[in-house]
Parts: structure tokens; sequence; C-alpha cells
């Protein structure tokens, strides 16, 4: 498939507040046309192939206490069982105890547990999908400490091996294989927008260097709909005198082939910029404001290497927080209330959740925290490819009411967060409900109060 | 050969036998199954500090989930620490230790055990009408969850017959409990009841991932 | 015509006074009414001597001990005594073919009427072979015997339940009389010994009513063997307590505490021995500071230690939970195999 196929096949939503492909006239939430034993077949050998002594010891530990739906906000704003987490993982469990734990061979023989069928896996596709963002906010509530989101992701991979994920998701991944983007930023665009934006800005923005220190990476989601990221991230390296670059064969952070559950594309996307990265000799790979590219890159990236990536890697917000707290980056007091919305692959999943709250504390603004937040923060209900997917709005905006209410809880006057996922998951949110809060960018803010643009070190760059 | 003679021998050698066999079973396939090397950097070191810390700290739950998680929780430490109570803290069951062990230790006055044993059966049915009345619980629950209770759930009611005298005749009740106890010994490995030694493995595992990523524990 | 039991106990200077006391401790032994024990004295002084024979077996000759070793003659010895007991070799004056010889005439005399008693196990092994009287087998005289008799009283726990001999590995192949006498009606007043008055009360029963006594499951009759040594014991409230003794001379031992934890099977041993208790009424074993052993239950010998505790197992072998950590081991290692395995051949697939 080509880029002319595919924008027939699946034509990008470009307007509105969040980006995806266009409303399916009809859906096709059933990828390929295998016959449904096989498609079982396939799901059942790819979840064989992913069943290690970790999601061993998590499958088996489960009491069925049926805490883990307390800790969801789909269940939570629904109150319906089917959306407890581990309920999501019953297929996965089921093979798991007929083909890979202790007593498979005994389930084997004595049937206990049957096949899982086509027809199970299709009824499930909307609970591990639709209704599940990978947050991650069960792993913590779970008393067998199970961690429930990285076996949701382990089902992924199955469900796309048997070719089921939901048509926008696949849509999009598949896009993302053939463009290397998911939602059109395409080498050209990203390279168009690059030097228009530098024109635009007055700034300059390196791309393609052969060489440089820093690979600094975008979300299609900014390089589409947010592309003051690409500027504010830019004139801060500038201001630092730093030797970065961004290369049009690895520039694309997001990661559609992990949400989808299509190992193979994940594979391919983490390469590009892995390998980007090599080849200008980079010492470090930042990532962008996105949650998902964080667990795919700083976490993934060397798996899928498969040996120690030559580079560090690091998200933006930590690497704004290292160089304030060095004294790099002095910025205007800045005398907003706030409050920030942790995405939770960066916080809760990612480790960084200290990060942005030593950015917010050098910017000096009156932060307010919600109630939950930090690594219990509540999800947008954006991540894990959910805020693509059409047919999960209603659901995504029942949840997205508990977020409204955290933060209208908050008083504060002001919405920020690291995450371009999270940040157009608002948007939406904010154009549905006629909210008057408006999600803003940390990594912005950041450059908004730069002291003195210090032209000359731009300059020397 | 009585039920009793039974229950007090080969009873007990081949439910023991079974339980050895059986955990020895799950533990080793779960733990010899691939595990893949993780290059990605750690952000922090030391992975054990971090499932040992999940091993404690998920001992209670967060003060985020408490409003909503306190109350089964509660009751749930209620019929645990019950258990070890009457398990650990009666003079006949200490004996049933020592021969098997050679360990004994000074045994809890038999009132108490008695009254705790009474506290422990009303939250295990408790929990039992829970799981049977919560949606959630409900749709989750299958075979193991209901036999598994019922495997717990027989000792502690034989157990208590055979105090009071209740029912049958004392060695008839006395077997009867001994044979129950039998039957969880053998199911334990092949059912949920095999939590009591997987609660470490799994909390250990999490603590130990997630704390190499700084994530939250 | 032989003298009634009440011309026989006159005869040997026992009042109608002491006759009439003893008949009513027999009918509270019985659990009958107080307004029982004339109508007992009455059938009692009504009945004929009965003819009594009186067989040993594999024995030891205890439970004869048992109910002539009295300190001073009781009433107990003195129905005893007033039984025509026409054969018992070890009583008896009579020896050699003098004693069969009067063991015949009895049976003769007084067939289908005859009370049979037994102590001591059957042996069967080799044809009966391992046990014979003047060269005939205990088994074979038995079913002889038997056949002529009212009824069948197997004394002692040989006879009512196999008792020592029986033991693993049971090399005679010991048997309980109630194994080869199925067509009488058999009753067994197991311990070892039984006591005396048990004894004799199940012989006043027959005497009295001319039937047996009402039995357990076990054929003990019910009224002696209805509640266990622990239900009646005076140190139950200490066992109630948790209070038990750990070794025979420390603490508890000398408060009297329980002896559950050194293998007292009184909770499991139906007999009178706590209520009637030994010796005119002096004492039993518990009250002298060791457990019951459980003799009058059946197999005592063979359910472990009488010092191992009764909630404890009577297996114990770290070796075999050993081996069969190590088969789990195993088997677990192969699933674990297996489950690569299967792994293996899914990445060769789609």
């Amino acid at each position: 498939m080509n880029t002319v196929e595919i924008d027939a096949v699946h034509p990008l939503m470009t307007e509105g507040p969040r980006l995806t492909v266009e409303p399916p006239a009809t859906r096709y939430d059933k990828q390929g046309d295998l016959p449904d034993g096989e498609r079982a077949a396939r799901a059942v050998r790819q979840f064989v192939r992913d069943f290690g002594a970790t999601a061993a010891t998590w499958l088996e530990s489960c009491i069925h206490c049926g805490q883990c739906a307390e800790a969801c906000h789909y269940y939570v704003q629904t109150g319906e069982a089917k959306y407890t987490p581990v309920w999501k993982l019953e297929p996965f469990k089921q093979a798991y105890k007929r083909e890979a734990g202790p007593f498979a061979p005994l389930y084997r023989a004595l049937n206990l547990k049957r096949d899982v069928s086509a027809a199970e896996l299709e009824s499930w596709q909307e609970l591990i999908y639709d209704s599940c963002t990978l947050c991650g906010r069960c792993s913590l509530i779970c008393p067998m400490g199970i961690d429930l989101a990285s076996l949701i992701s382990q089902a992924r991979h199955g469900m796309a091996k048997a070719g089921l994920v939901p048509h926008e998701l696949w849509a999009v991944a598949e896009r993302a294989s053939v463009e290397g983007s998911p939602l059109g930023a395409t080498p050209k665009v990203f390279r168009e927008r690059c030097e228009w934006l530098a024109d635009e800005h007055n700034v300059a923005i390196h791309v393609d260097l052969p060489e440089a220190d820093i690979l600094v990476s975008m979300s299609s989601i900014e390089i589409m709909k947010y592309p003051d990221s690409i500027v504010a991230t830019a004139r801060i390296l500038n201001y630092l005198g730093t030797s970065w670059t961004f290369r049009t064969d690895g520039y694309e952070a997001t990661n559609f082939g992990m949400l989808s559950g299509n190992a193979d594309w994940q594979r391919e996307s983490s390469l590009r910029l892995i390998n980007a990265a090599v080849a200008c000799k980079a010492k470090r790979l930042i990532l962008p404001e996105c949650g998902h590219a964080y667990g795919a890159l700083r976490w993934q990236g060397a798996n899928v290497y498969g040996q120690p990536l030559p580079f560090e890697v690091e998200h933006i917000s930590e690497f704004l927080a290292r160089e304030m707290q060095a004294g790099h980056l002095p910025v205007k007091p800045m005398p907003a209330s706030v409050t920030f919305h942790d995405p939770c692959q960066i916080s809760r999943r990612g480790g960084a959740t200290q990060a942005p709250r030593v950015v917010l504390d050098k910017l000096g603004v009156d932060l307010h925290e919600m109630e939950m937040h930090g690594n219990l923060n509540w999800c947008c209900g954006g991540g894990g490819g959910v805020v693509t997917i059409h047919r999960a709005d209603a659901l995504r905006y029942k949840v997205f009411q508990l977020k409204m209410r955290q933060v209208e809880d908050t008083g504060a006057s002001m919405l920020v967060s690291s995450c371009s996922n999270c940040r157009q998951t608002f948007d939406d949110g904010q154009a549905h409900f006629h909210w008057d809060k408006t999600m803003h960018s940390l990594l912005e803010l950041v450059a908004d109060h730069l002291i003195e643009p210090a032209a000359s070190k731009e300059n020397a760059a | 050969m009585d039920m009793l003679a039974f229950a007090r021998g080969p009873g007990l050698h081949w439910s023991l036998t079974i339980l050895f066999v059986g955990v020895f079973w799950r533990l080793t396939g779960i733990l010899l199954l691939r595990r893949s090397p993780d290059y990605s950097v750690a952000r922090i070191s030391g992975w054990w500090t971090g499932a040992l810390r999940l091993i404690a700290l998920r001992s209670w739950p967060r003060r985020e989930f408490s409003a909503t998680t306190s109350f089964p929780t509660l009751i749930g430490y209620l019929f645990h620490i019950g258990l070890a109570v009457i398990v650990f803290g009666l003079q006949q069951h200490i004996l049933l230790i020592r021969s098997l062990t050679g360990l004994s230790w000074p045994n809890l006055p038999s009132g108490l055990v008695n009254l705790t044993a009474g506290v422990t059966a009303a939250s295990m049915l408790a929990l039992l009408i829970r799981r049977m009345t919560n949606p959630v619980l409900r749709l989750l629950s299958n075979f193991d969850d209901y036999f598994s209770w019922l495997v717990a759930f027989l000792p502690v009611a034989t157990g208590m017959l055979a105090v009071a005298h209740l029912g049958a005749r004392y060695e008839t009740l006395l077997a009867l409990h001994m044979l129950s106890a039998e039957l969880l010994f053998v199911w334990f490995p092949f059912g949920k009841l095999m939590h009591a030694s997987l609660i470490f493995l799994s909390r250990g595992t999490s603590g130990a991932l997630l704390t190499r990523k700084g994530a939250a524990i | 015509m032989r003298e009634t039991l009440d011309q026989s106990l006159r005869r040997q200077g026992v009042s109608r006074r002491a006759f009439l006391k003893y008949c009513t401790a027999l009918a509270s032994l019985m659990a009958l009414p107080p307004g029982m024990a004339p109508a007992i004295a009455a059938a009692l002084g009504k009945a004929m001597r009965p003819s009594v024979i009186w067989l040993s077996f594999q024995e030891c000759t205890g439970c004869t001990e048992s109910l002539t070793r009295s300190n001073a003659p009781t009433l107990e010895d003195l129905i005893f005594n007033s039984i025509s007991l026409d054969y018992h070799e070890t009583l008896q004056a009579a020896s050699g073919t003098a004693a069969e010889a009067a063991r015949e005439q009895a049976m003769k005399a007084f067939y289908g009427k005859y009370l049979l008693i037994v102590d001591g196990s059957v042996a069967t092994g080799l044809q009966g072979a391992y046990s014979t009287v003047a060269g005939v087998t205990n088994l074979d005289e038995l079913k002889k015997v038997a056949a002529g008799a009212a009824a069948v009283v197997a004394v002692g726990s040989c006879s009512s339940f196999g008792g020592l001999p029986m033991a693993h590995p049971n090399p005679t192949g010991a048997v309980a009389v109630s194994d080869i006498i199925t067509d009488k009606p058999v009753i067994n007043v197991p311990g070892c010994p039984p006591i005396p008055v048990v004894i004799t009360g199940v012989l006043a029963h027959f005497l009295t009513y001319g039937t047996l006594p009402e039995t357990d499951l076990h054929r003990r009759p019910k009224m002696f063997y209805g509640e266990t040594i622990h239900d009646r014991c005076y140190r139950r409230p200490f066992y109630d307590q948790g209070k038990f003794a750990h070794t025979f001379d420390d603490e508890g031992a000398r408060n009297g505490w329980c002896l559950y934890e050194l293998g007292c099977k009184g909770p499991i041993t139906y007999n009178s021995c706590a209520t009637l208790k030994w010796n005119e009424g002096t004492s039993f074993p518990i009250e002298s500071g060791h457990g019951c052993l459980g003799c009058s239950e059946p197999k005592f010998w063979d359910k472990g230690s009488f010092y191992q505790p009764l909630s404890g197992g009577t297996w114990t072998d770290s070796g075999t939970l050993l081996a069969a950590a190590a088969a789990g081991v195993a088997v677990g290692a192969g699933a674990a195999v297996l489950s690569r395995a299967r792994q293996h051949h899914a990445q060769e697939e789609k």
C-alpha cells in the first residue's frame, strides 16, 4: 500500500479537535478475511509467544477480588462489571491456562479450559481496546500486585495477529507503517513544516544534520496540530546552545504499532528513531510531549533493539527539569494558578512524575494539585489509542467527565500537561462539553517564559 | 481402617504428598518459563528493595483507594488473621504441626480460639455473600473461587462442630475435620489458595519491574 | 434342680438388704429408673444359676485377673461365683481329660441355654493351628461350643476386636469372636482389661431379662460404653481452657492439667473408667497421671504411639515430602519445557 492508496482507504480527519481517520462508512473491525478458526489460532499462538515467567506469575496470582474495578475510570463512571480490568484479560487468561501454565497439559487433556474462539475475541475487542487506555491505575490497587496494564498490552498483540483491532486504530497504525507517521506527518510534510515554522518564527530549526549530540523527536499530533511545540523545542535547545537536530529518517515518536498490538510495526517505528540517533551519533534522544512514546522508547526501545541503546533517552519534561534545576533556563515568573494533568505513561508508568513539578516550581506557578494526582491521577481517557476510535467516543466522554470534575475541584485557572495526546483529548472533551478550560503544553510555557531570547547563542548554533 | 485412622495416617500422608508435589510443580512451572532480558537503562537500581517494598506496601490499600476497598480488605484480613489464630494458636493444631515438623510454641487459650473461629466463619460467610451478590465479583467468579471458599470453610465449620461435639460422635467429627483439612491440602496447589505463596512472587515481580523504571508501585 | 441365684447368695451369707442394694446400683448403672431395682432383684433372685462355659484363646489372662484380683470379696465376684462356671481353664480345679469331660457334660445338659464367655482372639492362620487346646484349634472349639450357646460374651479387647494378637502384622491371623460367630447374639465387653462391674453388669442383664443389653456400633453395651472418657473426665475443664501438661513431670502435670498433648485417647475412647473407676473406685489411669490408651476401642494397638497426641498424624516422614517436592520440581520443569517448546513452535508459524 502507498500513500495514495491509504488516503483512499483511510482518509484522515484533519478537521476537529482531535486527529484520527474519518469516521468510516463501514467499519472493518476485523482485518483480512481469515476463517474464524485461523483467526483464533493466530491470536492464541501470539499469546503463547508472549507468555513468559513474568506474565505467568501475574496470571496465576489473580484471586478474583474485583478491586481493580474500583481503580478503573470506565468502571467507576459506568458501574458496568464488564469494565473490571482483569475481566478484560479473560480470554488471555483462558489461553494461558490451556497453553502455557504449569497445569496446561492437564487443562488440555481434560479440556478444563476451552480453546479461545474467534467470537470470544471479537466480543472482547471493545474491552481490550475501546475501554482500556493502558493507564495502569489498576496495577496500583491490585492486592496481588498484578501489573494488569502490561498484560492488556500483551493481549493486544494476539488481537493484532488475529486481525481484530478496531478499525481506526488499525488504520492509523497501518498508515504509520506506510508513511512513517500515523496522522499524515510524512517526512516531506515534516520538513516543509519545519522550514515554514523557522521562517514564520524566526528561529533556527535544524533538520537532518549529519551529526548532533541530541536527536529530537516529535509526535505527529504536535506536527499536525500543535506545531508551536516544534518552535518551542527549537527555541529552548538553541537557547542552551546545544548541538541538536531533527532527522527526517527518524522524527516520529508516536508508536501506533505498539498501541494496536502489532509488534512488527512497533519495532519498525522504534527502529526508525533508534537508527536515526545512531546515524547522527546522538548521545541523547529527547522524546516529545507524548505519553506512550516514552514507554515505547525509554522502556521498550532497547528491548526492541536487542541490546542497550548507545544513547540516553529522555522525555522533554525530564530534560527541562534537569536544565532548569542547573539554572540553564532562566524563566520569567508566571503568577497563574495551575493544575497539572499527569500523562499516565510518563508519570505513573514511566517514573518521571516529579520532572514536570520541578519545571512548574521553577516557573513559579501557584500549583493546585488535583485530589488524585501524580502516580494516582485519573487518565484523560484518550490514551492507549482510544482517542482515535470513533465508536468509543460516548464512553470516552463519560470518563472525561471524571477528569473535568477533578480539574474543577482544584479551582485552578490554568490546565497544563506534558502529553500532546492528553492535550488533544482535552481539546476534544472541551469542545464536546463546551468547557471553559483549555489544556496547555508545559514545554510551550517554558519557551514562552524564557528570559531574553539569547540571540547570540542561537546564531552560534 | 476406620475413618479417623485413615485421616491421621494415609489421608494425611497422601494429602501432604499431593500438596508438596503440586506446590513445587506449579512454582517450578511458572518460574522456569522464558524470561526476556531487559536492556533498558534502569532509573533506580536494586530491584530487590522494590520487590520488598511492594510486598509490604500492597498489604493495605493506598489512601486514595481506601474509600472503596477498605471494607472488603478489612473483612479479608479478619478471616486471614482468624485462620492464622486458629491454625497456629490451638494446641491441637500446634501438636499436628509438631508431629510433622518438630516445631512447637505456646498455645492460646482454647476459648479465645473458639471465639476467633466464630468470627472467622462469619467473615467468610460475609465474603461469600458479597461474592454472590456484587456484580463485579459475580462476573469474575468461577468454580475455583467457590470451591476454594468451600475447602477453606469446611475445616473451620467441622472444627467448630468437633469442639462443640455437635452432630455426630466425636471421633467421626474429628475425622471429618481432619479430612476436610486434607481436602484443602490436596486442592491448595491447583486453585487460587495458592495465592498464599504466589502473592509474594507476584508483588515482588511488579515491585522489581516498576521500581526499575522508577514508576509508581 | 440347680439352686436359684437367691438361694446361692443366701447360702454364702449375703443379706437380702445387701442384695437389693446391689440391684439398685445395677439399675442405676444400666440407666434404669430406681423403681426397677425390685424387679431386677425378683428376676435375679428367681434366675437359675446359669451354666457358663468360659473359653480362653489367644489371651494374657488379664481379663480373668481383673475379675478375680479384688482386694476384698465384692458383690460382683459373688454374682460371678454364683454362676455355674462349668469350664474355665484357669479357675477350674479339674485338668486334662476331666476338664474337657466337664465341658462336654455341661454342653450336653444345657444345650441351647448356656452362656459362652470368651477371652482372647481366635487364630485363623494355618487353619487355626497357632493356638490349640487338647489338640483342638481355638477356631474349631469356638464354633463347636458356640453352636449350643444361648449367647456369647466376648470379654476383653482381644475377643471383642482381635486385640494385641491381631495388631500389625498379625502373624496368627487373629480375629475377633464376632468375626467367626455370626448366627448367635454376641456382645463385646472390651477393655484391656474390662472393668469388672461391666462384665457382671452384662451378666446381670442377661440373667434379669434373658437378653443381652442394647449395644452400640461396636456391639458394646451402651450403658457402659455410651460416653467417652473425655466427656466424663475430671480434667476436662483444663482441656476446654487449653491448659495442657507438656511432659509427665512439668508444672502442668503437677497441676493435674489435661494429658491430651501426652497422647491421651480419652476423646475417642468409649468406656466407663472415668465414672466407675478401678480398684473399687479408687482411681483410673488419667487420675494417676497417664493418658488413656484407648484400650476399649478397636485396633487401639495400631493407632500410632500411645504418646502421640490425637491430633498429630500417625505418619511423619520428611523423606517422602522431600521426594514429593523433588517430584514436583521435576514435573513443573517438564511442564515449563513443554510450554517453551510450544512457544518455539508458535514462533515459526504466523
